[in-house]
């Protein structure tokens, strides 16, 4: 059996979330990210109407230092009942975070179970993202930055479906413009086509304005059971469904790994997540009212709009061009300003644009929004979504 | 390579499932791993064979030919002033088995003249007096 995974539908609920202030690369980790952590969980708390020492379940990604050892602990929590971890790197397991949490408390592990993740960065040339997994391959003279790696992604899709910068930019554009909106974002100022084109190249065919910022924060949403979240003060937002994985010898993706089936090159990784997801959740691309797509480089916005079938494969360019994803459009894009212009936390702000949305309060509010798509970061394996409907 | 742009780029990765590969750059031959019960090549380096699982490996000498499958140039590198490199990632001529690319550079390309499916041919560079890295160029 695999259809199975319809079985978590509706039974989890997301209830609270809360971050810190967003601030840049190193700004607000003189203390690590602990404090950091510790103040989202207590915001998050506080939205969900609990105490942190309520919560009895953590989970996180991608390595995060800040364990349950630590925040149990910190908050006088009675009784630890679940922690769960995600493999892989940067963003690319933060919906899998989401699944470990929704199963725990939809099948009673736990009652409230956090997802976190502190985000401090700092250090070397391209030596963050969150700690990325190494392929044993010799890859001399090698990678040296997540850019580059996607890059060669970028690179592949405009050789074999024509994708231009043109199309890049449309992405950039469509961030800055969602963010004017949205007092925490980072980069509220809009920008031109010209604007893009004429920053600096970082790695050909990727410049400066195709990249998000690195960004300091501390994240938490707090997830609990369908039934419990009746008494939550927040209007309901419940799991329709959740997916992790990767294609076929997706292994390590664009880094290191450039072994995956051809037509998984140019791409997300995300094609077989997205079937996972709709299947599990029982809804398509045409129910979906917005998509929050991690944007940590323009190009694999559009590789995501492709894995998530909002359009065929390989054309995506001239669906973001004909204007698509902006609000308005048929499938509006990141309506926060997403890792390009609100911040760059690995994806956790994706969900709580999902979740403001659902309960009508973003900045930028879609009339009648009622399912949303957060897709986590095309990364080495695994890769993971979610998708979250108004309870 | 000269010293100036050897020290901004990583010493090439030495373990029990990359050594061989290594040895042979040194000694002038390209080598891929082969699954020794089925024939399939792979990469990157496993312990075990993705097409019939099994452990039994060995190194296996391929042409040395092959095609740009896609590239990026390090625009932005720790030493501004050091010369611009491209890393590209190469498709081997003459395996076994799911096509096997390999992540190297293409050293006399031109920033305008480096495009997706070039035709391409192994160089081996010396690195230090152990190891070589195999680079390519391209091929007529």
């Amino acid at each position: 059996m695999t259809d199975t995974g319809s079985w978590l539908r509706g039974r989890a609920a997301f209830v609270g979330f809360g971050h810190t202030r967003y601030g840049k690369r190193g700004e607000l980790g003189a203390a690590g990210p602990v404090p950091l952590v510790v103040e989202a969980v207590a915001k998050a708390a506080a939205d969900a109407g609990i105490s942190p020492a309520d919560i009895d379940g953590w989970c996180s990604y991608s390595g995060d230092s800040v364990e349950p050892a630590i925040l149990a602990s910190t908050f006088g929590a009675k009784h630890l009942r679940f922690t769960g971890m995600g493999w892989g790197g940067g963003g690319g397991s933060m919906g899998g975070a989401f699944l470990y949490a929704a199963m725990a408390v939809a099948t009673g592990q736990a009652n409230y179970v956090a997802v976190t993740r502190g985000v401090v960065q700092g250090g070397q040339f391209g030596n963050r993202f969150g700690g990325m997994g190494r392929t044993a391959a010799p890859r001399f003279p090698g990678l040296q930055t997540p850019g580059q790696s996607f890059a060669l992604a970028a690179r592949r899709h405009m050789h074999v479906y024509g994708t231009t910068i043109d199309h890049f930019g449309e992405i950039a554009i469509n961030a800055r413009r969602n963010a004017k909106n949205n007092p925490d974002a980072r980069f509220r100022e809009e920008i031109t086509m010209e604007d893009h084109h004429e920053s600096r190249m970082i790695c050909d065919p990727l410049r400066l304005l195709d990249f998000c910022m690195e960004s300091d924060s501390g994240n938490c949403v707090i997830l609990a059971s369908a039934e419990r979240a009746k008494d939550a003060p927040q209007p309901p937002v419940v799991l329709a469904g959740g997916a992790m994985g990767a294609p076929y010898r997706w292994g390590q993706g664009m880094f290191g790994g450039n072994n995956m089936a051809a037509e998984d090159f140019a791409s997300a990784g995300q094609r077989t997540v997205a079937d996972d997801l709709y299947r599990n959740a029982g809804i398509g691309p045409g129910d979906v009212d917005l998509a929050n797509i991690y944007d940590h480089f323009t190009p694999m916005v559009l590789m995501g709009l492709e894995d998530f079938r909002f359009c065929a494969k390989g054309e995506s360019g001239p669906f973001v061009a004909d204007g698509n994803i902006r609000l308005g459009g048929t499938i509006p894009v990141n309506p926060h300003g997403g890792n390009l212009a609100e911040v760059y936390n690995h994806g956790m702000s994706h969900v709580y644009e999902a979740m403001r949305q659902l309960r009508g309060t973003s900045s930028n509010q879609i009339d009648g929004a009622e399912v949303a798509l957060v897709v986590a970061g095309s990364s080495p394996t695994p890769t993971s979504a979610l998708l979250l409907r108004k309870g | 390579m000269a010293e100036a742009d050897r020290a901004e780029l990583p010493m090439p990765g030495w373990s029990p499932l990359t050594e061989g590969y290594w040895q042979a750059a040194h000694d002038g031959r390209l080598v891929v791993q082969r699954c020794t019960d089925c024939g399939a090549h792979r990469w990157p380096p496993a312990w075990a064979c993705y097409r019939c699982q099994s452990p039994g490996w060995e190194w296996s000498e391929v042409p040395g030919t092959g095609t740009v499958f896609t590239y990026t140039w390090a625009d932005a590198r720790p030493v501004p002033d050091s010369p611009l490199y491209n890393i590209a990632v190469v498709e081997l001529d003459g395996t076994e088995g799911e096509p096997v690319r390999l992540m190297s550079q293409v050293v006399d390309a031109a920033k305008d003249h480096l495009r997706c499916d070039l035709p391409v041919e192994v160089v081996f560079e010396p690195f230090d007096d152990d190891v070589a890295v195999p680079l390519f160029r391209l091929r007529a």
